[in-house]
């Protein structure tokens, strides 16, 4: 029962939303999906929010009991929680307002700064390990050195040529692979689909069958 | 240990700092530098200008990303903003990120400063943070006042002005996704074959090559890959949307059939390809409004009740008529009107900096690529010279 009840579950909703995907039919496109699941839907997701709040509290608060690793940084995931939620709460979150200035003073410099550190390990990487050490390495080296130039005003300067070599090495070589890539996905993906619709894969039960 | 050697072994921290000074000196010093456009950009532009001035067509902004992905992400909103505001385009924007909610607001607000006639709910509508997107993308080919229900301030959607003529994606029928992932795929398989929407995605650079087969195929009408589809996109609206002729009268006006129609510069190649059109994109501040004899007659008939004091101002630079608006006092300012200082300032040219970051990211990217192919090729003669001593020996 434990494994069969969660099993007709998966079939049942699976099911319906096959109909609801293929048919126009007023019952699965107004009743079923309008009156019932929208409502839901739209009800579910302040609990799916509050679930992610209680849980990282959780984690962090369990942290600092237990002494785990690092456990000095969650008092600053409590301190900067408590803050913001303050500031969004009681002077809002409108152009001025002391969340605004954090968003753009603090948050947003910090974010960009972290993702602006893939430039340097690229850079380095770049000279560390990209080599011409066989035929393939060479012709990926050749490829990178050619739409990097094309991407930028510089290049375009040197030859203006290079835009049109380089859209030609994403419109084919580059689409080429992609869309092999993604026809297996795709026909991946509908195979696990159909198998977990049958019941052929139960690996998301637990227990390993 | 041979200079080779040293080569193959030189600390990581060098080629840090070189790339840190490699990128900050552009950006400090600015100097213009012409990003040519491409097909994916141009079509976006031309798909959102066919809907200038129209009552009944949209266009949907969807912010899927936080704050990291916004030096890439971020210049790319503003531009489409700003040519929608000086288009008279209708603007919906939402985001299905938490904390995609304040790049909205910070978006819209940064470009609703430079067009104070630009109102909330009249011009532009913010529906905000909603969850559960893929109900919502459906929902919306239905009807988008009943799936939205509020706009962000919590007002009725079907109370607000800009949702006259506009009920679902029949009319707001372009929907743009910006994000740092592949999230516009959820518009292609859903939206665009059951309620024909047009879709167009901004990405970040490294995912442009994940959304190169959709673009082929005709599933996405547009795409804006990185700081170079934003410094594209900035350089078509300064020379098409925010291009004012002198000689023309640009108020929206009504056909016979009572269409509104907004005067404007239509998209051509000629026009991009023109030496001319170089100077509409400058990103160097530009302090001079330059007119030939003609253009400075139509354009001071336009205030007759301010010729003498344009007669004042004008100085002549090979047969043209320059007026600097830094020689304006402010006397001079408040005696010819807002207005008229608005469009002297336009026509000098000058782009402010948050219209043109993108273009000046784009110096910086364009020094920091060639530091990075200089690396490589030299990481590669090192290799390459040690490995052939090291077979002779």
């Amino acid at each position: 029962m434990k494994k069969t009840i969660p099993l007709l579950i998966v079939i049942l909703g699976g099911l319906i939303w096959v109909a609801w995907a293929f048919s126009p039919h007023y019952i699965l496109q107004e009743v079923f999906y309008n009156q019932f699941y929208l409502p839901w839907a739209y009800a579910s997701s302040p609990f799916a929010m509050l679930l992610g709040v209680l849980s990282l509290t959780m984690m962090h608060s369990n942290k600092i009991k237990t002494r785990g690793p690092k456990w000095q940084y969650s008092y600053f995931f409590f301190g900067s929680f408590i803050i913001t939620c303050l500031a969004g709460f009681i002077g809002g979150i409108q152009k001025g307002s002391l969340f605004m200035w954090m968003f753009e003073n603090v948050q947003m410099p910090m974010s960009a700064t972290m993702f602006s550190l893939l430039a340097f390990y690229m850079a380095s990487a770049a000279y560390k390990a990209f080599r011409a050490r066989s035929p393939e390495a060479t012709v990926l080296l050749v490829a990178a050195i050619v739409v990097m130039l094309a991407q930028v005003p510089l290049g375009v300067q040197i030859s203006k040529h290079l835009p049109s070599i380089s859209q030609w090495i994403l419109d084919v070589p580059n689409l080429a692979s992609k869309r092999g890539i993604m026809l297996g996905v795709g026909l991946g993906s509908v195979a696990t689909s159909l198998k977990i619709l049958l019941g052929i894969e139960r690996s998301y039960l637990g227990g390993g069958d | 240990m041979n200079i080779f050697e040293r080569m193959q072994k030189l600390d990581r921290r060098w080629i840090y700092i070189v790339v840190a000074l490699a990128i900050i000196i552009p950006l400090m010093i600015p100097y213009d530098s012409d990003n040519v456009t491409t097909p994916p950009t141009e079509n976006l532009y031309q798909m959102i200008d066919s809907f200038a001035g129209r009552e009944d067509r949209a266009i949907l902004m969807s912010f899927y990303h936080d704050a990291a992905t916004m030096p890439e992400l971020f210049p790319m909103e503003v531009a489409i903003l700003r040519h929608c505001f000086e288009r008279n385009v209708k603007v919906f924007t939402l985001t299905w990120f938490p904390a995609g909610a304040p790049i909205i607001d910070y978006a819209i607000n940064s470009v609703k400063e430079e067009f104070p006639d630009i109102q909330s709910g009249v011009d532009y509508c913010n529906f905000g943070y909603k969850p559960q997107a893929f109900a919502m993308v459906l929902g919306m080919g239905d009807n988008i006042a009943n799936t939205m229900n509020t706009d962000a301030e919590g007002r009725k959607l079907e109370n607000l002005p800009i949702m006259k003529g506009i009920n679902n994606y029949s009319e707001m029928n372009l929907a743009i996704e910006f994000s740092g992932s592949s999230a516009g795929g959820m518009w292609i398989t859903y939206a665009r074959p059951k309620y024909g929407l047009n879709v167009a995605v901004g990405v970040t650079a490294v995912m442009a090559a994940d959304m190169y087969p959709y673009l082929q195929s005709g599933q996405l009408i547009g795409m804006l890959s990185g700081l170079k589809g934003a410094a594209e996109y900035e350089k078509l609206v300064d020379i098409f949307a925010a291009y004012r002729d002198p000689k023309i009268d640009y108020s929206i006006k009504v056909d016979e059939d009572g269409n509104q129609i907004l005067p404007g510069r239509p998209f051509g190649r000629e026009i991009l390809e023109d030496d001319s059109s170089k100077k509409l994109s400058l990103i160097t501040t530009q302090t001079k409004a330059k007119f030939s004899m003609d253009e400075f007659a139509a354009f001071s008939a336009k205030y007759p009740e301010n010729m003498a004091l344009l007669n004042s101002l004008r100085s002549l630079e090979d047969d043209m008529v320059i007026i600097d608006v830094t020689q304006i006092t402010p006397e001079q300012r408040s005696q010819m009107g807002e207005t008229m200082y608005r469009e002297l300032d336009r026509l000098t040219r000058n782009t402010l900096y948050k219209f043109k970051v993108a273009r000046i990211g784009m110096n910086a990217q364009s020094v920091a690529h060639i530091m990075i192919i200089v690396f490589i090729v030299l990481g590669n003669i090192g290799y390459f010279i040690q490995k052939a001593r090291q077979a002779k020996n």
